[in-house]
């Protein structure tokens, strides 16, 4: 226990900023003595700091700036300088918080329902979560990936996987809102995606798990024959965003991970990492972990879509729902579509190499220039950097060290640009500063370190708590990163919060990369658990940000624009109620004339049309969620009366003075013929 | 005097961990059952990591003891300790032929001690790369485990 302890402080002595932290507060008479003491000790720590590194909760110092509090205050009623969209994880969500203060703003439901803004509870908005599978109410969502033109974000739209059943959705930047998901058939764990390339012209799927393409009753055991990988290439409209299954790669059955699209040079390119090339069906922990080589993919994907277009591969019989909100109608649609044009490795051959990376390769980034890529092999000792035009010219040698399904795999070292030697344990992804300097999270050693990219050695570390998975810098996977800050994305955070049972928070950490260290500024926890995550500066997305939806704009079927329009009217069992709100009534606020057995449909439309007015809307024992509708938007919310009563109903956000008295009643009779009445001013 | 002390100390454990992680781990250790008692010899620790000092074995093995340890070591090691074959981590049928029983212990009480500390569980940590979950077995069920890893050796003699 005493050896923990000294080894503690003798990290607390490398990390920290000796000549202007511990030493001055000391006094001067020691200082000099001190300091020529501490200096020994750092220059032996050093070169050993993996093993310094302890996993211990007593860090709590450990590499924290001593103006971090300045740092990251942003005083009440200033703003943030970057957004940070972070990955909900098995929230299915994502999570908008403020850097650097670390503050949540937003939660934007994608792929899980949220009965408090009543996503996929509303008839508006259930169809988003449609699949080929009927609805499904969840998913674990990874990787976040902004629209780009010209390798830098453009602020339009953000892409993000659901990696259970396989899914991209689309955010649009100006309402925070999810415009669109797009299920992936073939698919198996969509954890290779979003990525996309330089000027968002695809995202992209690869699949986590290999599967029977076309899926199909047959044993496992024959999983190493028959077992495929689909690789798919997800069209972006410039204008709209819409996307579209442009092709599919059907490629050796490994375990595709993650990707980086190229960038300048290698723009026509997109590299994904895969694992597991034993092609083990079982125990995969160990039986996945046996090869010390297994590969980055590289694709051509520009001369895959140019063999798409001239018709090569087959259209092969899939199911996949594509779901599609309407901003001018307010509602979303499933479609059911029914094929893809897939391409297999005979009809790509020259579009498709295997470079060897070691061992189990995660994360796969592309530095600023695009010559560099980076493999992060979970299991390796260093961290390879491959050359993008070393790989043309060994693709031009025509060596091979072998070929599997057609694709040729090429030599290791005619790739390599360079090892990062001795980085630490367990190399997961990789960010660029902008600067010549590269970041990689070790998962393992618990810590970030930087390296440099011009001789690829270590020239900093410092650790994170606990168990590092994602970091990201702002801009830090493009062609220009705002390279200011790193913050990693923690997979334990154990003794640093306050306990909350046995599930505790999940947290980022936001590290200041300004200088020649790193330094901590700031803990800040998470929802669900955090993966990727990207940020930009709040200047390019703020201005455009969206305060309110035009009333004369609305063509929702059911919207009612004025409140003299407002009415209830029945059509068999369904009864449709056009219903307005603004502060502070519901119009018409009491009904009769419901019927137990009928479905009633409430409309809501909010009549306001300024910024931050959004009124809700709730009825007693309702089996459904709340309404909650913006300013010029119509919501619909199903209630299905089981008895007879009268059923009071709410406006759920308080939007004045008088939000208590924003209330009405709904009369529900047993049987009669009695017709529908409504009050209304 | 104190603060003298501690600084040396502190330069002591730094060369100390430094001569553990570049020194010992280059080789690649082998954990399988076919490892040589020299070998075995030359990796022991110098000196004892975490709570359990020093354990007293009887002479002849405590049969009770053994048996709770079996069900314990069943529930709580298994899935990832086999006795033949190396798995999630090492095999831990010939184990006291390769460490000693205070190691034993401390690994399975004190794990972060061990792997911050002790040479050979840094370079495992650097092998297997997992860190071994903590199982929240007591001093009492480590004793029972390490009896019942004494009678299996014996047993499969």
């Amino acid at each position: 226990m005493k050896n923990t302890i000294l080894s503690q402080s003798a990290q607390d002595l490398t990390t920290q900023d000796l000549t202007t932290q511990a030493l001055t507060l000391q006094g001067t008479q020691i200082m000099k003595r001190e300091r020529i003491w501490m200096q020994f000790v750092l220059s032996i720590l050093a070169i050993f700091t993996i093993a310094a590194c302890s996993n211990d909760g007593s860090n709590k110092g450990v590499g924290v700036a001593t103006d971090a509090a300045q740092r990251v205050y942003v005083a009440p009623g200033e703003k943030d300088e970057f957004y940070n969209f972070v990955s909900g994880g098995f929230s299915g969500q994502l999570a908008v918080y403020g850097i650097p203060s670390g503050r949540l703003f937003r939660v934007i439901p994608v792929f899980s329902v949220d009965p408090e803004k009543g996503y996929g509870f509303t008839e508006e908005t259930k169809p988003m979560l449609n699949t080929s599978h009927g609805f499904v109410p969840w998913d674990d969502a990874h990787h976040t990936d902004l629209s780009q033109t010209g390798g830098v974000a453009d602020g339009k739209w953000l892409f993000i996987n659901g990696n259970n059943t396989p899914r991209i959705a689309r955010i649009d930047l100006t309402d925070f809102r999810t415009k669109e998901i797009i299920e992936i058939p073939n698919s198996a764990g969509n954890h290779s995606s979003p990525f996309s390339t330089e000027n968002s012209e695809y995202v992209v799927a690869g699949t986590r798990f290999t599967v029977p393409i076309p899926n199909a009753d047959i044993p496992i055991s024959e999983y190493a024959e028959k077992f495929k990988g689909a690789l798919s290439f997800v069209k972006v409209d410039k204008t709209t965003g819409r996307m579209e299954i442009a092709f599919q790669l059907i490629v050796p059955g490994f375990d595709y991970d993650l990707a980086r699209a190229g960038k300048g040079p290698s723009h026509d390119w997109m590299f994904m990492t895969c694992y597991n090339t034993e092609r083990a069906s079982t125990m995969k922990e160990i039986n996945a972990s046996q090869n010390d080589k297994d590969f980055i993919l590289a694709i051509n994907w520009k001369k895959c879509e140019e063999l798409a277009a001239q018709g090569k591969g087959t259209i092969a019989n899939v199911e996949y729902a594509h779901n599609v909100y309407n901003d001018e109608t307010h509602t979303a649609t499933s479609t059911i579509k029914k094929s893809v044009r897939v391409l297999t490795s005979d009809d790509i051959k020259e579009a498709l190499y295997y470079i060897p990376t070691p061992k189990s390769p995660h994360g796969c980034d592309v530095d600023p220039t695009g010559e560099l890529i980076v493999g992060g092999g979970k299991l390796a000792t260093v961290i390879p950097v491959m050359s993008y035009s070393k790989m043309l010219k060994a693709i031009a040698s025509g060596k091979s060290d072998k070929i599997i399904d057609g694709i040729r795999v090429l030599p290791y070292k005619d790739c390599l640009a360079g090892e990062v030697q001795r980085p630490g344990l367990g190399p997961l992804h990789t960010e660029f500063d902008g600067k010549g300097f590269a970041y990689t999270s070790m998962f393992v050693s618990s810590e970030i370190v930087k390296w440099s990219l011009k001789d690829f050695k270590v020239v900093d570390r410092i650790p994170t708590y606990y168990s590092i998975g994602h970091l990201s810098i702002p801009g830090g996977n493009s062609t220009k990163p705002w390279g200011k800050y790193v913050i990693a994305y923690n997979k334990m955070t154990k003794d640093r919060y306050l306990p909350t049972g046995p599930e505790l928070t999940q947290s980022a950490q936001l590290y200041d990369i300004s200088g020649e260290k790193m330094k901590l500024l700031l803990d800040f926890p998470t929802i669900g658990e955090p993966h990727y995550a990207v940020a930009m500066p709040a200047a390019l997305i703020m201005k455009q940000s969206r305060k309110m939806y035009q009333l004369m704009e609305n063509k929702h079927p059911y919207v009612t624009r004025k409140e003299a329009d407002t009415k209830v009217v029945r059509n068999g069992n369904d009864v449709h109620v056009y219903m307005t709100s603004i502060r502070s009534h519901l119009s018409p606020d009491n009904i009769e004339g419901i019927r137990v057995g009928d479905k009633v449909y409430w409309h809501v439309t909010n009549l306001e049309q300024d910024w931050d007015v959004p009124h809700g809307f709730a009825v007693i024992g309702n089996n459904n969620s709340e309404l909650l509708i913006m300013p010029g938007e119509t919501c619909t919310l199903l209630w299905e009366p089981k008895k007879a009563g009268v059923f009071p109903f709410y406006c759920t956000d308080f939007c004045s003075a008088l939000h208590q008295e924003m209330q009405g009643y709904a009369r529900v009779s047993n049987g009669g013929s009695a017709p529908l009445t409504w009050n209304k001013k | 005097m104190k603060v003298y002390s501690l600084r040396v100390l502190v330069v002591l454990m730094s060369l100390f961990i430094g001569a553990g992680l570049v020194g010992a781990c280059t080789q690649h250790e082998d954990e399988s059952d076919e490892e040589t008692p020299s070998f075995a010899e030359a990796q022991k620790p110098k000196a004892v990591y975490g709570k359990i000092q020093k354990v007293n074995i009887g002479a002849t093995i405590d049969a009770d003891m053994a048996h709770e340890g079996k069900e314990i070591f069943e529930v709580k090691c298994m899935a990832c300790h086999k006795y033949d074959e190396r798995y999630v981590g090492p095999a831990l049928g010939k184990v006291l032929e390769r460490r000693t029983p205070e190691y034993v212990m401390n690994m399975i009480l004190d794990t972060e001690t061990m792997i911050e500390n002790d040479d050979t569980a840094k370079c495992l940590m650097q092998e297997y790369l997992m860190r071994m979950p903590n199982q929240d077995v007591n001093e009492k069920n480590a004793r029972e485990i390490l009896e019942h890893l004494r009678d299996h050796a014996s047993k499969s003699k």
